[in-house]
């Protein structure tokens, strides 16, 4: 039987050898056992340098929107976990990626980090296939267990509380802004954080500059986050911005109805009017 | 100066009378978080230097602060009031840092001490003691051997602990800041037997486990050689240009100065800033001169391993490997510059 790795090296393999692909965005060894890295195989003969393994941990739909691999690079196929797949969907729909020249190499990696885990290279290899299976059989294991408690806890907190809570998180931010980096959704040529003239947000990491920040990027992802943690992963100063982005994705869907990166045919919550909206917070 | 050796059953008491006489800074424990910050409350809770390689941060906050302000500005009837910024800094002494990190600030000293003396810079260095703590293992992060340093070095430290057992260590009292800290607490401190004085011992495991030296001057001519090598583009590909290790590094040092505020009042602030964002290098022309993330990155190892080293002769990282152990990516700067010098 073959492994993971195999599996995922002839599938990358095969589409470098097909001219599908004049680049695979996949993993690779890292700098310990625990680690990979992003690797960007061009030719088929360097496709025996691909891992699929537990720790492969990086949302690869990130460098779909990357400006300088794009211009080398005309076909890309990318190494996508399940919520990176979600993340493809959502560029999709935005209008970032166009689907005709991209490949997807879906993969399943159950729990990242964890040793254990299992991992293998999903066999449905087109896009309606691959949103198919992330609707019957991801959908229901997005959230785990610990994920639901955390959010479900902090929705039971009054207002007061999370606020001083979020207080104390965004008082650890140095402003790096390797959250926005980090995820896939953040591929504004000009971020807000960037405009200085004027000046829209207070770049210095004080209570009012970290609130203005993190608070602006969880609205700007809300209906749109697609829970690979990358942002959280990325964070030098560990604040639980996962955390946030899953309380609005679960008020998204309690008001809306929607989940992100589920279905590139669906309308976006804050791109889209629908008449029975509700309407009950317009004064 | 002198050396001498510290019972290690005597150290929170030694960590006590500095507490009350100053501000501590220590690495101590947040969640999962080990990371400098000031230890106000008690000895205990400062994490063992056994828990951690490196704390998160670098001391580099201590002396450099994210952000802090410049000047206030107020307008008042005709005339704007312009206010300095308190320039008096707490007494502090930073305890805990490796010897990687001790070493940054001399190498951050010519730095700020160049063109015009930085008088926020310097007035923290003259207010603050470095209290180090030799290696006893390293990661596979670690590089300090590589650049030709040591887990036990000895720059930039006022006093440098080595842990020689479980019950002592080996105290370098290297500065009069040192001899200062050694006379809060005399009773911990005994004078060390020839015996006492072998170093290296105790950071044998660590030394075993670090890189061997590179051909740092080769690095440096082949960085000046080629700074339009096509190299710079692969090798960069995968780096998402987030920042972390501008941020953790001891040795960056580059910062914004922005001025906030409403038309009434406000103040100039000085903010952490990295080469590796687009806006660092953007002009008022809309022009980048580094327009994609190969330009910032080799900006990064060009900054550190050659235009430092041309300007000041002396390289701009002491290997603490922050920026390979925190990447997203996991980018290895050390491996670039293995795979550089065989070029």
């Amino acid at each position: 039987m073959s492994t993971p790795t195999e599996d995922l090296q002839a599938r990358a393999r095969a589409l470098l050898e097909s001219g599908e692909a004049d680049l695979v965005i996949g993993y690779g060894q890292g700098t310990t056992p625990q680690k990979t890295t992003p690797i960007f195989i061009t030719k088929a003969e360097d496709a025996g340098q691909l891992v699929l393994n537990p720790f492969c941990h990086n949302n690869l739909a990130n460098w779909l929107t990357r400006k300088d691999l794009r211009a080398r690079f005309p076909r890309i196929a990318v190494v996508a976990k399940e919520p990176d797949i979600r993340a493809v969907v959502v560029l999709i729909q935005e209008e970032q990626v166009k689907p005709d020249a991209l490949r997807v190499i879906g993969v399943r990696v159950d729990r990242p980090g964890d040793p254990d885990s299992p991992c293998e290279v999903l066999p449905q290899t087109t896009l309606e296939d691959l949103q198919k299976h992330l609707r019957e059989s991801f959908q229901p294991r997005d959230l785990t267990p610990d994920q639901l408690a955390a959010v479900e806890d902090l929705e039971a907190k009054p207002p007061a509380e999370r606020w001083a809570f979020w207080r104390q998180q965004f008082d650890k931010c140095t402003r790096c802004h390797a959250c926005r980096q980090a995820c896939p959704m953040c591929y504004c040529d000009s971020c807000i954080a960037s405009m200085n003239q004027p000046q829209w947000l207070d770049t210095s990491a004080h209570p009012q500059g970290n609130m203005a920040w993190n608070i602006t990027r969880a609205f700007h992802l809300a209906g749109r986050c697609i829970n690979c943690g990358e942002c959280e992963r990325a964070c030098p100063v560990d604040i639980p911005l996962m955390l946030l982005n899953r309380f609005l994705a679960r008020q998204v869907n309690a008001h809306f109805g929607y989940l992100a990166g589920y279905d590139t045919e669906e309308y976006q919550p804050f791109a889209a009017y629908k008449c029975e909206d509700n309407q009950d917070f317009i004064l | 100066m002198s050396t001498k050796t510290l019972q290690a059953s005597r150290l929170p008491a030694l960590l006590d009378a500095i507490r009350q006489s100053t501000r501590l800074v220590a690495p101590a424990r947040d969640g999962d978080r080990i990371h400098f910050r000031p230890v106000a409350a008690a000895a205990a809770e400062i994490a063992s230097h056994r828990d951690y390689i490196v704390p998160r941060n670098s001391i580099k906050e201590f002396f450099f602060p994210r952000s802090e302000p410049l000047l206030a500005f107020e307008r008042r009837e005709a005339a704007v009031a312009v206010d300095d910024p308190p320039m008096a800094f707490p007494p502090t002494v930073l305890f805990g840092c490796r010897p990687c990190g001790a070493a940054s600030l001399p190498i951050m000293d010519a730095l700020y001490n160049w063109d015009s003396r930085d008088p926020f810079w310097n007035a923290r260095r003259a207010a603050t003691t470095v209290v180090a703590i030799a290696c006893t293992r390293a990661d596979e992060a670690c590089f300090c051997t590589a650049l030709g340093s040591a887990p036990n070095a000895t720059a930039g430290a006022d006093l440098l602990l080595t842990p020689l057992d479980d019950t002592r260590y080996l105290a370098e009292v290297l500065t009069p800041k040192g001899e200062a800290i050694v006379a809060l607490a005399p009773d911990a401190f005994r004078d060390a037997a020839p015996g006492d004085a072998d170093k290296q011992a105790p950071c044998q495991a660590a030394l075993d486990a670090l890189p061997s030296p590179l051909d740092l001057d080769r690095i440096a001519a082949w960085l000046a050689a080629n700074f339009e090598s096509d190299r710079w583009a692969p090798l960069s590909y995968k780096c998402l240009g987030c920042g972390c290790c501008t941020f953790l590094c001891p040795t960056c040092h580059c910062f914004d100065i922005v001025d906030e505020g409403t038309y009434r009042r406000g103040q100039r602030r000085k903010n952490w800033d990295a080469c590796q964002t687009p806006l660092f290098s953007l002009h008022a022309s809309g022009h980048n001169p580094r327009p994609d993330q190969a330009a910032r990155w080799r900006q990064r190892i060009e900054h550190k391993f050659n235009y430092y080293v041309q300007k000041f002769a002396v390289r701009s990282c002491v290997g603490c490997g922050r920026c390979i152990r925190h990447c997203p990516v996991n980018m290895n700067i050390l491996g670039q510059l293995q795979e550089i010098s065989t070029l």
